[in-house]
């Protein structure tokens, strides 16, 4: 079995490419503490890691880890109790149009159509009506939805409503989209389709992404490298290099690298020890005597 | 869908004929044509089914005329005939008061009152729910006192209405609007809170801030719930009608109520009471429709 | 013509409560000069000036006055707010809108109530005496309380040898009907609408046995009263041709249909009503406006109300009868 630290000459190539270009976006000594009714909790402590230009990086981590609040964070939809975040350089402070993001339930205007939730963002940066008209359709174009322009979100299916989202945040032009588990509630093949449609934007402009996930198939297909977080607080695990080569297709899930990368990424979150569980755990796995619900003679092995 | 709303006015329609019409169904009492011998009855007066009998007896016994009388439901029902000549006299008849207003009139009157007392409390308690609804600190310095003031009865303050308004609508209007607004604002904030908070914040990564926020996300977000809560409100700001007409001078559909239930007028009770529901129900109805057409985006339209 | 009474006492208190924010109110807006404002009611001697306003005799008489039609408290809540010049009250609820604030001057009576007012009492009770530990439904404080009150005096009984049950007066048909309540004391209608929800239900005691019990008028705003002294006395003018034309049997009919128009009924069903008001033109008011004991004299009567209303908590010091009423309109010639 190979181990998803090796990799082809070309993957390794393409890396040096990747960290030769500048660094949109960078996350210094990130903490994050919550003060609840019970105390303080620490959600987040000491993240760091830079994201490249053009570069797909996926987060992925097990629940409680505290991803949907890094995201939120460099969304700028919620303050950090320690260090920085810097894009271009810069740090943030609140929401920015240099900051696209897409939620897990798409959160469309459902009193706009098609049309008028992807003109949104052109017209609150002050665009006239025309020109934001324009900027739209084009963006409908990429995602291939211009024959729903007037439709309304509720009258689409999950995977457009994602795509509308997408176009949404791509038409300002953001230097880099923030995706919260994008795809996590669209059946498995809409969520395929999607994925390799994301592929194709992604291969298609000039445009970084963040991506959060559980789903460990998909960080692996989509991403360049993929940050690993563990949980109370969430930490920094690991950045993993991935060293399946590009282009991606659904058929590389069964090559060696990727599922030597998967099998690493499976010992990080799911540790052997964490699987057996607690004691008490295992021995309620173990008990011989259940009872039945059935007649004993209706034996079904 | 109208059909099926009227369908559901047939049953109650139905039991009230079947009531007032088949003698044997209920019918307590009975109305005395002759009096005969007894010495108390008079031609017209509603007597016990038991007492008439019993005085026939007497009657009988003492070899005195038999008092003659027909069933009769009590003088709080009348039969759906008597309301509905009730209603057309209402309307056809001129009033018999010199310079009074027609029934229509006095029901133009009333509407304008709750128009009025709903446009006010509306032009205030709308913007304020939703900046209430919108702004933590805002709800929470305001709202206790408008959760106190909402116990007040409305018709409580009548004399200070009039003290201040006057005698003729500015007091009733003050009561519709006393008796709507505190609820408005309570209603319209907790609708506006339950905008999906992700529906703001994706406006913010889109770069909305500031007021913005407000008229372009969260107006157009609750604009199908807060029509909805309109709805219910206007038909709240009609139970302060009959309050607010008591007050200052005497007007309006509801004084005529009132006063012809006085007198146990209850065939011209009902038929005012009819046609205010006819208004209440068929204004609903309208608005109701006004609101598909407006939100064709609603997708909890069908439930209402 | 439940509401000629005062309504509860709560609503008064609470009424006297917001006065001196009605005070403030009306100390902003500048009394309005002519015309007159009268808030009148439904009670047979107030509706009587529906008669002077139809046939126009306040233009004749020369006075610019407008009355404007009102549920009883409501009126008086508008006087109290000094929204009307006068309204059409009774002497007692004088003397209660007076001890909150609203001072008036009764300046001429319209009637006494003639049987309009009466305890109803069920089929088996022949008379005041056979209500003795029985119970007896009256709304507290109102002037029922105080007919009872007058009854039981008469044949030498007291409040105390009956059971008082405290009742809404527009709810005694329905609690007459209860087994255990034997009489009611109500005002029309619905002293009627009683008898006709219990068959054999007989009044026992009637306001026409102890005629001016209750006197009913115009009271008028003390300082409208004096700079206006001349229209008032025209207003007063008016009265005693109302007086006449509601007596003579050739015009009555025409008077009945005017005022059974105004209280939205017919005129059959008004005439009872007025049967039981003594209408006073201004000879018979003369004759009451003096001082004296006793009902027959308009001071005397209001002397038994002030001592009534304090014994029942309706306010806390003595009104100054006097103060309440001027004869000098009635008797000016």
């Amino acid at each position: 079995m190979t181990d998803h630290l090796q990799q082809t000459p070309e993957v390794k190539e393409r890396f040096a490419q990747i960290y030769e270009r500048e660094a949109i976006l960078e996350v210094q000594h990130l903490g994050k503490r919550y003060v609840t009714a019970k105390g303080e909790t620490e959600a987040l402590r000491d993240i760091n890691f830079r994201v490249h230009r053009r570069e797909l990086v996926c987060v992925i981590g097990p629940s409680g880890c505290g991803k949907s609040t890094l995201i939120r964070i460099l969304a700028g939809l919620e303050s950090l109790s320690s260090g920085a975040v810097l894009v271009d350089g810069k740090p943030v402070s609140g929401p920015g149009r240099d900051r696209g993001m897409v939620f897990q339930g798409y959160s469309l205007f459902p009193w706009l159509t098609v049309k008028g939730n992807v003109m949104f963002g052109p017209e609150m940066s002050g665009h006239p009506h025309n020109i934001a008209d324009g900027m739209a359709r084009q963006w409908l174009e990429l995602v291939g939805l211009t024959k729903f322009a007037d439709a309304y979100p509720h009258e689409l299916s999950g995977g457009m409503r994602q795509r509308v989202a997408i176009a949404r945040a791509l038409v300002n032009e953001p230097r880099i989209l923030l995706m919260d588990e994008p795809f996590g509630a669209l059946d498995a093949q809409t969520r395929a389709k999607m994925q390799s449609h994301l592929l194709d934007i992604w291969k298609n402009l000039d445009i970084t992404i963040l991506f959060i996930t559980h789903d460990l198939d998909e960080a692996i297909y989509l991403a360049d490298r993929i940050l690993v977080l563990k949980a109370h607080p969430g930490e920094v695990q690991e950045l993993i290099e991935v060293p399946v080569p590009r282009p991606r297709t659904p058929g590389q899930s069964m090559t060696a690298e990727f599922r030597a990368t998967r099998a690493h990424l499976e010992s990080l979150i799911h540790p052997p020890e964490v699987e057996a569980g607690t004691p008490e755990e295992a021995a309620v796995l173990g008990q011989s005597h259940m009872i039945r619900f059935t007649n004993v003679t209706d034996n079904v092995e | 869908m109208i059909a099926r709303k009227l369908g559901s006015f047939l049953l109650p329609l139905l039991v009230w004929s079947l009531v007032s019409y088949l003698p044997f169904i209920w019918h307590p009492k009975v109305q005395v044509e002759a009096p005969g011998g007894v010495d108390y009855f008079l031609p017209g007066m509603l007597v016990d089914r038991e007492e008439f009998a019993q005085q026939s007896a007497d009657m009988r016994q003492q070899g005195l005329a038999l008092p003659t009388g027909v069933p009769a439901n009590p003088i709080y029902l009348p039969a759906p005939h008597q309301v509905a000549k009730a209603l057309y006299t209402a309307f056809t008849t001129e009033p018999e008061q010199k310079d009074a207003p027609w029934l229509h009139e006095s029901l133009w009157q009333s509407i304008q009152i709750i128009l009025w007392g709903f446009l006010l409390s509306s032009a205030i308690g709308v913007p304020l729910g939703i900046v209430c609804g919108t702004y933590q600190s805002v709800g929470r310095l305001s709202e206790p006192f408008i959760e106190f003031f909402r116990y007040l009865p409305a018709p409580a303050f009548g004399a200070l209405a009039v003290a201040v308004l006057g005698i003729y609508d500015g007091p009733k209007i003050a009561i519709i609007v006393i008796g709507t607004f505190f609820q408005q604002v309570l209603i319209i904030a907790n609708t506006t809170r339950k905008l999906e908070a992700t529906l703001i914040e994706a406006a913010r990564t889109l770069g909305t801030r500031g007021v913005r926020l407000i008229t372009r996300v969260v107006l157009p977000g609750i604009l199908p719930d807060l029509y909805r809560d309109q709805r219910i409100l206007l038909g709240w700001a009609w139970t302060y009608l009959i309050v607010a007409e008591l007050i200052g001078t005497s007007s309006g559909i509801t004084f005529f109520i009132t006063q012809q239930a006085r007198y146990q007028h209850f065939e011209n009770v009902y038929a005012a009471m009819l046609i205010i529901g006819v208004i209440g129900f068929g204004s609903d109805l309208l608005l109701g429709r006004l609101g598909h057409f407006l939100f064709p985006w609603d997708r909890t339209r069908d439930r209402t | 013509m439940t509401s000629r009474r005062t309504p509860n006492l709560m609503r008064r208190w609470l009424t006297q409560a917001l006065l001196p924010l009605a005070a403030m109110a009306c100390s902003l807006g500048a009394q309005a000069a002519p015309p007159l404002k009268v808030g009148y009611s439904d009670w047979p001697g107030w509706v009587a000036w529906q008669v002077a306003i139809d046939k126009g005799w306040f233009k004749e008489a020369g006075v610019d006055v407008k009355f404007e039609w009102f549920d009883y408290s409501a009126s008086m809540d508008a006087f109290a707010a000094g929204k009307i010049d006068a309204v059409t009250m009774t002497n007692g609820d004088a003397l209660v809108t007076g001890a909150g604030g609203a001072k008036s001057v009764m300046i001429v009576l319209t009637d006494y109530s003639n049987g309009n007012d009466m305890i109803v009492a069920k089929a088996g009770i022949k008379s005041v005496a056979d209500l003795k530990g029985k119970k007896v439904a009256v709304e507290q404080g109102l002037v029922e309380h105080l007919l009872l009150e007058n009854a039981l005096k008469k044949v030498g009984m007291k409040d105390t040898d009956v059971t008082l049950v405290n009742a809404k007066t527009n709810e005694m048909p329905q609690v007459l009907t209860a087994k255990d309540v034997v009489a009611v004391g109500a005002w029309q209608p619905v002293s009627g609408e009683a008898m006709k929800a219990v068959p054999g239900s007989h009044p026992i005691y009637t306001s026409a046995d102890e005629p001016g019990l209750i006197y009913d008028g115009v009271a008028v705003n003390p300082a409208s009263a004096k700079a206006r002294r001349a229209d008032w006395l025209k207003l007063v003018k008016v009265w005693d041709k109302v007086v006449a034309y509601i007596d003579d049997p050739k015009t009555q009919p025409d008077a009945v249909k005017i005022m059974a128009a105004r209280s939205g009924i017919t005129p059959a069903e008004y005439l009872p009503l007025l049967k039981g008001t003594k209408l006073l033109s201004l000879a018979a008011g003369s004759k009451v406006y003096v001082k004296g004991e006793g009902f027959t004299s308009l001071y005397g009567s209001t002397k038994i109300v002030d001592g009534f209303n304090l014994k029942e908590g309706v306010y806390k010091a003595p009104q100054n009868v006097d103060s309440y009423l001027d004869p000098s309109f009635t008797n000016a010639k």
